[in-house]
């Protein structure tokens, strides 16, 4: 009788999945309601995680509870935490959901809402949430190892290395394109300006109270800062009002880009516990507090679709980035359906604090869902302004215009209609000069989250503190990214130049820790410079590159799960982290082509070199403008060039696994797997790790 | 009555410990009871060596997604 009612509660919520899902995708009437949203991806991700997660993790992975944990093992109190599965889960959760699922899917609505939603669910259950809980599986029996380690174990010595060089990569490109989502939000905006510069001396205020009054009391000294903060973007709008302070706090894109590019040079050579943990344990709060009030606006409000499902940009003629709906869809949204990086995090960190193996399904799958669900939310919160003000926000002056007017004519001839006073009186409601021109995904999803949370409580009034509340929500925790990645990347730059002079590799060493800084700050600095002088915005290139990077270490984390399942002899389920190999492997290959060699010079990198060559040539170029030509034509060849070294990087590891794959199967080469001996738990079946002084 | 209050002291106990262990701040108490540093360690760190040892190594590794 239980199990007929189980069934019968199963097969309704798959009902009800399938219905809302064929609502969204067959809909052409009136504009849909976000519940359709809500319903269609709780449904999907109920199911997915009840029969997908619980076959991988029975047939495939063959989860172990006997089986001691690396927490187990060592259990040091440092790395080694025996952590309870819920407090685990949240811990994992905090450390992957960045700023990716918020911006990704806000960029992808220029196609409409209709691929990116559909991407979000299908991906994150087939692809992302996969990838996390192999990996965490895979490093769980390997003690804790990181994924360069294991490629290096598993695959090969030189995918090891091609592991290392990705991740190096990715984290450049990320932090070039992070800090640029900063500028473009923050630019001629006194207030958003202030309000994340409060947060320095914040942070400062309790590094020092963490390090020298409390050690360690995190929760009351985070407490204190976000009271702190909350003021701060109150502050903001007395800083607006006065023309004095408003100047002072008013800066362009290049003198914010060069701020940011100090800032993260300080972050990487100061002591940790002063302004990075602190900023840190600050921004942990905010965010998963600005994403359950942005889930609980939604359901609250539960505004309507103003974005089409389908847009006329879906051609690759969109003016937030260039390119087809395949591939660059699958590449723009990488957080929130996969993310390589998040396989960083799934080995190394993670699985050294796990109970027990059945947990990584909640932990690795169950996340991963709910990073999926926030990536939703923000494809809501930019489907639910009007499109017209979408593309305002989101396009750059050289395709629209550079005043509302311009603006308002290019958007309604495409097709969506835009009054010229309606940006004017939007930006004045919002507490801003200008919203025109923002391109980043920021400033539209704080202007569609304003609108959600200002139904919600405040209505029209509160609408500037909301909106700058989001701006510093979102600028908080990108540059929590930005002085941590810097300082992770610095530690890479150190092993890497180890191998070439060996003072370099000590961590302790200050002119080593200051030229490695330089070097890593420089390389994301650049790319950021060049976003920020970029005539068409920069996250028009730099996103993209983001997006092939991360989708590119993602491929490299299935080649590792792929081979290991090969070793482990689980053939005929190979295809659950096959199938998806093949499809990242086939988008960032057709990604990097085009971005590489499409003849749109909007798209392709080289053919826009050539073309803005042809115009130096053909005296079409002002020569005042001529130096400035040709650092973007240097610019175009060196995002070619890097797109190119990606690309070959994850086939010369592809070609490697093959090799290995081939000679396994044919019996040629004996499969050893690098896994940790079995050592049986001592715990009992009950213990939920709360053994340590706490009752 | 009784064991509704109960119950719901239980779980604001419970959320409050999660909440403790989820954002580091009873994360010297569990060094304390760890049962594999008691076995390896001649000396205790202070809680304010701790703080520092433990933020240091954290922060070098990637442990914040994009």
């Amino acid at each position: 009788m239980k199990s007929v009612l189980k069934f019968v509660v199963w097969l309704s919520v798959a009902m009800a999945g399938a219905g809302a899902l064929a609502k969204i995708a067959l809909d052409r009437g009136e504009a849909l309601n976000a519940t359709w949203f809500v319903v269609a991806a709780v449904c999907c991700y109920l199911v997915a995680y009840r029969l997908y997660s619980a076959f991988v993790a029975a047939r495939l992975l063959a989860l172990d509870d006997t089986r001691a944990t690396p927490a187990e093992i060592h259990d040091d109190g440092r790395d080694f935490v025996p952590t309870n599965k819920w407090v685990l889960f949240g811990h994992h959760f905090a450390a992957i959901a960045g700023p990716g699922p918020l911006v990704g899917p806000t960029l992808a609505a220029q196609f409409g809402y209709l691929p990116g939603t559909l991407w979000l669910i299908a991906g994150a259950a087939l692809a992302g949430c996969v990838q996390d809980f192999i990996i965490l599986f895979c490093s769980i029996r390997r003690d804790g190892k990181t994924l360069g380690q294991m490629a290096r174990e598993e695959v090969s010595a030189r995918g090891g290395f091609i592991a290392q060089i990705a991740v190096l990569a990715i984290m450049v490109i990320l932090l070039a394109v992070v800090a640029l989502v900063v500028v473009n939000a923050l630019k001629s905006s006194p207030w958003g300006t202030f309000t994340l510069a409060m947060t320095i001396p914040i942070a400062l205020l309790l590094g020092v109270y963490l390090r020298f009054i409390r050690p360690g009391r995190v929760l009351e000294a985070s407490f204190l800062g976000v009271a702190l903060v909350l003021f701060a973007v109150l502050a903001g709008q007395w800083v607006t009002a006065s023309p004095s302070w408003a100047r002072a706090f008013t800066f362009g894109g290049t003198a914010l880009a060069f701020l940011i590019i100090a800032y993260g040079f300080a972050a990487a050579v100061l002591p940790v516990w002063l302004l990075l943990a602190p900023r840190d344990y600050l921004s942990a709060f905010i965010k998963t507090g600005a994403i359950l009030s942005l889930a609980a606006g939604i359901l609250f409000v539960r505004p309507h679709m103003m974005m089409p499902p389908l847009t006329r940009f879906v051609d690759g003629s969109g003016p937030v980035f260039a390119g087809k709906v395949f591939p660059f869809c699958f590449i723009t949204i990488a957080c929130g359906a996969i993310s390589g990086f998040h396989s960083l995090i799934s080995s190394g960190t993670t699985p050294k604090m796990i109970l027990r193996e059945s947990h990584s399904r909640l932990i690795g799958y169950g996340a991963m869902l709910l990073e999926s669900f926030v990536g939703v939310m923000a494809m809501v919160a930019a489907s639910a302004m009007p499109p017209g003000v979408y593309f305002a926000i989101n396009s750059p002056a050289s395709m629209v215009g550079g005043t509302p007017q311009e603006a308002a004519a290019t958007i309604s001839r495409w097709g969506y209609h835009l009054d010229a006073g309606t940006m004017t009186s939007l930006a004045h409601a919002v507490g801003e000069q200008t919203l025109l021109n923002r391109a980043g995904g920021a400033p539209s999803l704080a202007v569609g989250m304003a609108q959600i949370f200002s139904s919600t409580i405040g209505g029209e009034r509160l609408l500037s503190i909301w909106y700058h509340f989001a701006i510093m929500f979102e600028a908080l925790f990108i540059l929590t990214v930005l002085d941590a990645g810097t300082r992770v990347g610095r530690f890479m730059v150190q092993e890497l130049g180890g191998r070439v002079w060996k003072p370099l590799a000590h961590t302790g060493w200050m002119p080593g820790v200051l030229l490695s800084s330089a070097v890593i700050v420089g390389m994301w600095g650049y790319f950021l410079y060049q976003g920020v002088v970029d005539p068409l915005g920069g996250i028009n290139s730099l996103w993209p590159l983001f997006g092939i990077a991360n989708q590119l270490l993602a491929a490299v984390a299935l080649v590792v799960a792929t081979t290991i399942l090969l070793k482990m002899k689980r053939l005929r389920w190979i295809w659950v982290t096959l199938v998806p190999m093949v499809w990242l492997v086939a988008v960032t290959m057709t990604a990097s082509y085009q971005k590489i060699f499409d003849a749109n010079p909007n798209l392709g990198f080289l053919s826009k070199a050539k073309s803005l060559a042809a115009e130096i040539a053909g005296g079409q170029i002002l020569p005042a403008k001529i130096a400035e030509t040709e650092r973007l034509i240097f610019n175009q060849r060196l995002d070619a060039a890097v797109t190119g070294v990606l690309a070959l990087m994850i086939l010369v590891l592809l070609a490697e696994a093959l090799v290995q794959w081939f000679l396994i199967l044919s019996g040629r080469r004996e499969a050893i797997l690098h896994e940790a001996p079995y050592v049986a738990t001592q715990w009992t079946s009950g213990f939920t790790g709360t053994a340590h002084g706490d009752d | 009555m009784q064991r509704a209050v109960n119950f719901a002291k239980r779980a604001l106990r419970r959320f409050w410990r999660g909440l403790r262990e989820w954002c580091g701040d009873a994360a010297y108490e569990r060094y304390l009871g760890a049962k594999g540093r008691q076995d390896a360690e001649r000396r205790t760190l202070t809680a304010e060596e701790f703080y520092v040892e433990q933020v240091n190594r954290r922060y070098s590794r990637p442990n914040r997604c994009c």
